[in-house]
């Protein structure tokens, strides 16, 4: 059984950096999958590569199987949203017609009803749209496209959040009916939390984290209050991000509290919070921060 | 696979510009012959000769150069390969230039039909190049508009690739590579051959040169095409 994308040894090297270092990455059946990472991270490297408008320095891409580059069969069964999409000199209206000739699921209807949603001029010229009506229209492509992989790169350019709210419950809902292989890259992490199945972290052209979304929130753990009350809690544990005011102190904890621990936080009267997919993400692009354990209480 | 139906799709999305591919083509070519023929009619009545007839070349290469320029990017987030995308285009070209190239008999023949317009203008018609029958004005036309269109597809691939440097590069080697042949011609003393192998070249003969350039622009820009990212 072939997955719907492989990556392996993916590197694209260009003239004064490596963009991607050997990454991999598999992908099966129907999902979203979040890839987050900082600016400059290799994330839309790695899109443009798999929708084979980049072409990779060694490693290789294959969608259902097949190398998606000069691929007619594959490219077909693939749309491709960009943040930065370049559009020839022609209306909104004409790039839908246009993209309702090229794939082969489009839904007419469903690009009316999102035209009518976000507001668009159908009639106005491409280059006299907006930032945000720009990529809005790259949103009803992707979306009205229904391809069997849809790849997401930072959609939301200048969107507002009643926008950004909208795609992201007309995404959750077309994904509802019509299940298709979504790659999501974003940095507004905690907006589009709940919408991820999984989380692939990609920094400084490496994949350092790639676990399902529900299994990374549980992965750190806030803990604050009196500075020696927190000792207590976090004695043996590897922690970061140790925060001091006065006597009131607050740590990040690996791994999850048990029910005896959250007994004991209540009773040490300090506050314990999970962190947001956001805040691991930071923590997950910051491993140097990670501290030596040297202030535990035996 | 590309496939009949891919090249006709990538063609009908070049000619969402009908502006650009269908109308200024021919509204810069009917404005560049009313002014000849305003001129004509001022001039006394000997033969009236016009380059104005370049413009509609000069528009095609233009075109070809937008059709990679700009329309690529949007063109391949659309799911077809570059070879898809290159075929389709220069399939348009190619279709166009034979719609054209009738046109561009039709005006010819009313040209010759009326006299030069009344005025004995010749805008259609240049001597030796465009003034043999109506097949071959057509034939000569058509590999002519090729040639420009798929010249500039791959100009605007150049400058997609390589960016203005690349560009830069890519007309340097053209000016370089017209120098060394003069150079090379200059230095075997065989002007004089040119000159017979021109002058002894039917309109024909020469319309079977620009074909064979055509091609091998045509392939150059595959070439280049082949490795363009957007």
């Amino acid at each position: 059984m072939t997955a719907t994308i492989t990556v392996s040894g993916l590197t694209r090297r260009y003239r004064h950096h490596l963009a991607l270092d050997d990454v991999g990455l598999t992908v099966d059946g129907p999902s979203i999958t979040g890839l987050v990472g900082r600016n400059g991270a290799g994330k839309t490297t790695l899109l443009r590569i798999v929708a084979a408008q980049e072409l990779p320095t060694a490693g290789r891409v294959l969608v259902f199987g097949a190398s998606p580059i000069e691929n007619d069969a594959v490219l077909r069964r693939m749309v491709f949203v960009r943040e930065d999409q370049t559009f020839p000199d022609i209306k909104v209206r004409d790039a839908l017609k246009a993209a309702s000739w090229f794939h082969p699921h489009w839904c007419g209807e469903l690009a009316e009803t999102l035209i009518g949603e976000f507001d668009l001029p159908t009639d106005r010229a491409i280059k006299r749209l907006s930032r945000g009506m720009r990529s809005a229209l790259s949103i009803v492509i992707g979306l009205a496209a229904r391809a069997e992989v849809t790849l997401f790169d930072e959609p939301y350019a200048g969107l507002d959040a009643v926008a950004r709210r909208l795609f992201y419950d007309r995404l959750l809902a077309e994904y509802a009916e019509h299940p298709r292989t979504v790659l999501l890259s974003t940095h507004l992490i905690d907006e589009v939390a709940g919408l991820l199945e999984r989380v692939v972290m990609i920094d400084r052209g490496r994949v350092v984290l790639d676990a399902a979304a529900d299994d990374i929130r549980g992965e750190w753990t806030t803990v604050s209050g009196p500075s020696a009350a927190v000792e207590q809690l976090v004695a043996g544990r590897p922690t970061r991000g140790r925060r001091r005011i006065a006597s009131q102190e607050s740590v990040i904890v690996a791994g999850a509290l048990d029910d005896i621990d959250h007994l004991r936080a209540r009773e040490l009267h300090l506050r314990v919070e999970p962190l947001s997919l956001q805040q691991v993400v930071v923590q997950a692009s910051n491993p140097a921060a990670e501290e030596p354990n040297d202030r535990t209480h035996a | 696979m590309t496939t009949w139906r891919i090249m006709i799709t990538i063609a009908r999305y070049h000619l969402l510009q009908r502006l650009l591919y269908l109308v200024l083509p021919w509204a810069i070519l009917a404005f560049s012959f009313a002014v000849n023929l305003v001129i004509s009619a001022e001039l006394p009545p000997n033969t009236n000769r016009s380059g104005g007839l370049a413009t509609i070349y000069v528009y095609v290469f233009a075109g070809g150069l937008l059709a990679t320029v700009r329309s690529l990017p949007f063109g391949l987030a659309l799911g077809v390969s570059r070879r898809s995308y290159y075929l389709g285009t220069a399939g348009l070209g190619v279709v166009l230039a034979a719609v054209y190239g009738l046109a561009l008999t039709a005006a010819q023949a009313l040209e010759r039909a009326t006299g030069g317009w009344g005025v004995t203008l010749h805008f259609f018609e240049l001597s030796y190049l465009l003034d043999g029958p109506w097949y071959l004005t057509w034939l000569t036309s058509f590999v002519g508009l090729v040639l420009l269109f798929v010249h500039g597809m791959w100009f605007g691939l150049v400058y997609r690739r390589w960016n203005l440097t690349g560009l830069v590069a890519f007309i340097a080697g053209h000016i370089s590579t017209l120098l060394a042949a003069a150079l090379v011609v200059t230095w075997t003393h065989t002007w004089a051959g040119i000159g017979d192998f021109f002058t002894a070249l039917s309109a024909a003969g020469l319309t079977g040169v620009l074909a064979a350039l055509a091609a091998a622009l045509l392939a150059g820009g595959f070439t280049t095409i082949r490795r363009v990212t957007v």
